[in-house]
């Protein structure tokens, strides 16, 4: 499964999420099958529909951008023109670090209503705590990977969007009715990102961007031993190796695709010694890092807040590039309305709220780095803002960049993630 | 050599050594001299670069360019005072600690009187136990302890409760063993001396008897509030976010990614706190055995603390 | 005078804490193991009856332990990484404890003193303090370079295996260091007087007497840093960060962290629990012993 970029447990600082993007993602696996407990029981049982493929917990095939799925009402959502409740406390449950907090607390102020935040330090254990009742929150954010599974479990509402207008105003089409969700029935978009290469263009020598194939430059890294990194992802990691290869279906449970990518991702440790963090957003500004796989909202964030090292070295020393539409993964996070939520008129406000373009841009600049997927916020807005450089316009995505021949990283079934993970763990073994 | 050449030695002059020392300078006391002040300086003097960089006037951690304390509280976004992150993190890292004292060593001084003066069937089992954690490998109780939160103990779940929980668990042994060096350099003889004057068990106890440890216990306070401080594994593996990180949490992500020398800021004002604790406990010792080595000659008892 | 129950009794609650949080985690992690995996949530299920126990999770790593399998690498590097960080702990370690213990008159609270420091000064921060050493414009560097050693700064944290050794070797010599010297400094004075007045050299006294009665030091010593080492994972996370350079605890970390699947990180730990044990239990048994002496308060 995909991890989101905020469940390290070492404790990301404030700028670190930076580059935390969503995709945390558990595995999505049928309820309804058996795991026979037999002695020697190693693998997991993956269920079938109807027409041989994987399905989610509800019976539905697993979302991906060319199999849109609608989530089936599990109840009635809320009535439209309900007064906002006022009084008492409003949490909201993130990652840490991922939202900023003065929004927060103007919202709380603007309906009257003390506000709280609690964090979960990855999205399944958030979910599990969610289940147990260990907490309460009223709005939580969410990824599409474990949308399915927090329906079937119930906890989160439908939602009623009379009270999300900007949801239709402001987002990108794309995302106002996703392919994970189909109309939006339970969730709304986030911040939107996707994976490429981030690089010191005054360290490496190649002109990566024209490559016929540009992720072949870790293959070439040879002169760059010991300053070259990929994201400690084991579905980027493998991911890029497949599309290296052209293979594009980078959700796949081939085994021998699988180990394919593992096995060429294992000649980097001679080529370049090639390392695996999540640090790149500060290490290649630090010149600590020269060639790094990065999620585009980590040049953005080296861009704004890291100055770069050598002092003096100009910023177009940062260089980012991420391949054409239907060959770059693009990812994105979501919030969804609670079932313990005891004021679900403020919590349809609040998903409102966060799609308001000046509260989605502030919370993007003064504090997440993480691009919201709304019109407004183009990447020449960002532009005459200054807070993307030219040269580093293509960190922005546009809803031009979703569609149906789109890739996305999307849940996999048990069988699928173990496969995924034990590549990894082989890749991170080098043994 | 004879007693007579010995003393007749000790009269000549320092001429005589130098001669000696010349005639074989590589003589192994001189190696050892080298070889153990260059461990202590390799020792001790990258901690001491770290903390100078700590007052460094820019960002980098290679180059000095001034005396400097907005790492500390000067800077407006990254010093220690002003970034929330490290703020919270350091304010975390005492809760733990101080949660940790104050359970901890109440409990491992009861438990270090009780197997130290316990015979019965069941007291070889539990001293067993008391050893074990001082030897299990911290991954190996951050494993346990997580799967113990998250499996079975589920309404505690992981975050500071289970922080502290798991902090107290590794302390208590730390006590026992210095409690116990104290109570075996006392030995009985206070309490059958009271007890000769009549005093009843519990006042043998309270009023002979713990005075007499409170040294132990005041240097095993102080033990447990440094080992605390500095704990990483446990700390990380029952973190719930990043409310409940502490600071050696936050040293290691921000010294994997590219630390600021607001690291290096916190991780001297933990070592300061540390340092202080121990200074505290020290004196504290000292104080409390005036008598006691007054009466006693030679240092050796107090290496008692060492033995295991 | 004392009542007899309560020495029991104060112990109570120091055993009934350690068996609840302590030998029963233990025994969790044992029964995840063994346990299956809740297909759902890809979460560990543990059993919790030995008589139904799964074997088929240790099996399966067990299998991936074996040469071929994929933490085969990983195991043997663990055990090298090691071997050679105790070997050079020792190297340097024993003749600091032996000069301390033995030679160093005035000085030896002073030496005693600055050997205990650095176990007050936390891992991290003296881990952090070789980063900012080992740095590519660090004073390592500098100063090599300075003195031609080196003709072109070395990348100390690219991924590279010396590295990880020197920072294991930094991180927990101050705990072997220590206990060498109190065995060292327990030897009594008098059986080297009488191998000196027997007509031993300096050399063969330290090799016939001073060294066989060091030895229970030594073992206890090393026995106490190996043990921690070998489920280090974050040294070399800090100062390497490359798969090439990884120990099976980033393994173990990964399975556990990454939201993966616990019941193979409990199943390397029990594993790496079992292999330490004989170690643990040499270590146990010489605490015992030595524990016996010290029974008679």
């Amino acid at each position: 499964m995909t991890l989101h970029p905020k469940e390290r447990p070492d404790g990301i600082t404030r700028r670190d999420f930076l580059l935390r993007t969503a995709g945390a993602a558990t595995v999505v696996s049928g309820a309804g099958s058996i795991l026979a407990a037999c002695a020697s029981e190693t693998t997991v049982e993956s269920p079938t529909g109807t027409g041989g493929e994987a399905v989610g917990p509800l019976g539905l095939p697993l979302a991906r951008p060319d199999k849109r799925i609608t989530i089936p009402f599990w109840e009635d959502p809320i009535a439209s023109g309900l007064e906002p409740e006022t009084g008492g406390t409003f949490t909201v449950f993130n990652y840490p670090d991922y939202l900023y907090k003065k929004l927060l607390r103007d919202f709380g102020k603007k309906y009257g209503v003390d506000t709280d935040y609690t964090s979960f330090q990855n999205i399944s254990s958030g979910i599990q705590r969610l289940a147990s009742g260990a907490v309460t929150p009223d709005v939580m954010e969410m990824t599409p990977d474990n949308l399915e599974r927090a329906v079937a479990a119930k906890l989160i509402k439908p939602l009623n969007l009379d009270y999300i207008p900007n949801l239709q105003n402001n987002v990108w089409p794309g995302l106002a009715s996703p392919f994970y969700d189909v109309d939006s029935h339970y969730t709304v978009p986030y911040t939107v990102y996707a994976t490429g290469i981030f690089w010191r263009t005054d360290e490496i020598k190649e002109d990566i961007a024209s490559m016929p194939q540009p992720w072949d430059i870790f293959w070439q890294a040879g002169d760059y031993k010991g300053k070259v990194g990929l994201l400690s992802e084991e579905r980027e990691t493998i991911g890029m190796a497949l599309l290296r290869k052209g293979i594009l279906d980078i959700n796949t449970e081939d085994p021998k695709l699988i180990d394919q990518g593992v096995a060429d991702l294992k000649q980097l440790y001679d080529i370049c010694n090639i390392k695996v963090d999540d640090v790149q957003y500060q290490a290649v500004p630090e010149n600590r890092s020269w060639l790094h796989q990065a999620w585009s909202g980590d040049p953005i964030a080296a861009y704004i807040y890291y100055p770069l090292v050598p002092k003096g070295t100009p910023p177009t020393a940062l260089g980012f590039w991420k391949a054409d539409k239907g060959k770059v993964p693009i990812q994105n996070d979501c919030w969804s309305v609670c079932s313990t939520t005891k004021k679900p008129v403020l919590s349809h406000l609040w998903l409102n709220y966060l799609l308001d373009n000046g509260i989605a841009y502030s919370n993007m600049v003064n504090f997440n780095g993480y691009q919201p997927p709304l019109n407004e916020i183009s990447p020449e807005k960002l532009l005459a803002d200054n807070i993307v450089p030219e040269h580093l316009t293509n960190a922005v995505l546009t809803n031009d960049d979703l569609g149906s021949d789109s890739l996305q990283y999307g849940g996999l079934t048990a069988r699928g993630q173990q496969l995924w993970q034990d590549g990894y763990s082989d890749f991170t073994a080098a043994g | 050599m004879t007693a007579v050449a010995e003393a007749r030695r000790g009269e000549l002059s320092a001429l005589y050594r130098v001669r000696g020392w010349l005639r074989n300078p590589w003589a192994r006391p001189r190696f050892l001299v080298l070889v153990t002040w260059s461990y202590v300086l390799w020792s001790l003097v990258p901690v001491l670069i770290a903390v100078q960089f700590s007052f460094n006037a820019t960002r980098s951690r290679t180059e000095w360019a001034g005396f400097s304390a907005r790492w500390y509280w000067g800077d407006p976004v990254d010093s220690v005072w002003h970034d929330p992150t490290l703020r919270h993190a350091a304010i975390q890292s005492l809760k733990l600690a101080g949660a940790d004292v104050l359970i901890a060593t109440p409990i491992g001084v009861l438990l270090a009187i009780g197997l130290a003066r316990w015979t019965g069937w069941g007291s070889r089992p539990s001293n067993f136990l008391m050893l074990f954690p001082l030897v299990t490998p911290e991954i190996v109780m951050g494993v346990s302890l997580l799967l113990i939160f998250t499996q079975v103990f589920t309404f505690i779940g992981t975050g500071t409760i289970a922080q502290i929980l798991g902090h107290v668990t590794f302390s208590i042994s730390y006590v026992v063993v210095i409690v116990r060096g104290r109570l075996f350099s006392i030995g009985r003889q206070y309490e059958e001396a009271a007890a000769d004057l009549g005093a009843s068990p519990t006042v043998a106890l309270t009023r002979v008897l713990l005075p007499l440890l409170t040294p132990a216990i005041v240097a095993s306070a102080a033990v447990v509030f440094a080992i605390s401080i500095d704990d990483f594994v446990i700390s990380q593996w029952l973190s719930s976010g990043g409310a409940t990180d502490t600071v050696p949490i936050r040293i290691y992500s921000a010294t994997r990614a590219a630390p600021l020398p607001s690291t290096n800021a916190i991780a001297t004002v933990m070592m300061l706190f540390t340092l202080l604790s121990l200074v505290l406990a020290f004196l504290a010792w000292r104080v409390f055995t005036r008598g006691e080595r007054r009466a006693r000659a030679g240092q050796t008892k107090d290496l008692a603390v060492f033995e295991l | 005078m004392y009542r007899r129950w309560l020495w029991p009794g104060f112990a109570f609650p120091g055993v009934l804490w350690l068996i609840v949080l302590f030998a029963v985690p233990f025994y969790a992690v044992i029964a995840v193991a063994f346990g299956t995996v809740d297909p759902v949530l890809l979460q560990a299920d543990p059993i919790w009856n030995p008589l139904n126990w799964n074997a088929g999770w240790i099996l399966e790593v067990l299998g991936r332990l074996a040469p071929g399998g994929t933490f085969f690498g990983v195991a043997l590097r663990t055990i090298a990484y090691v071997a050679i960080a105790l070997a050079l702990s020792l190297l340097i370690g024993y003749p600091v404890a032996y000069y301390i213990a033995r030679h160093a008159g005035r000085m030896k609270s002073i030496l005693l003193v600055l050997i205990i420091l650095p176990l007050w000064i936390s891992y991290l921060m003296r881990m952090l303090a070789w980063v900012n050493l080992l740095a590519s414009d660090g004073y390592v560097n500098r100063f090599l370079t300075f003195t031609h050693v080196l003709s072109q700064p070395r990348d100390w944290l690219g991924g590279q295996a010396s590295t990880v050794i020197l920072a294991l070797v930094y991180g927990y010599i101050p705990y072997l260091i220590l206990p060498l010297f109190a065995a060292l400094d327990r030897i009594d004075q008098s059986h080297l007087e009488a191998a000196r007045d027997l007509g031993a050299s300096p050399w063969s006294t330290f090799r016939t007497v001073t060294l066989p009665l060091s030895k229970a030091g030594i073992l206890g010593g090393a026995v106490l840093i190996t043990l921690p080492m070998f489920g280090d994972y974050y040294t070399p996370d800090i100062v390497s960060g490359a798969p090439r350079t990884s120990m099976i605890g980033n393994q173990i970390d990964f399975y556990f962290h990454y939201g993966g699947q616990p019941t193979i990180g409990a199943a390397i730990t029990v594993i790496l629990a079992a292999f330490l044990t004989v170690l643990m239990a040499y270590y146990m048994w010489t605490i015992h012993r030595a524990s016996r002496e010290v029974r008679t308060v």
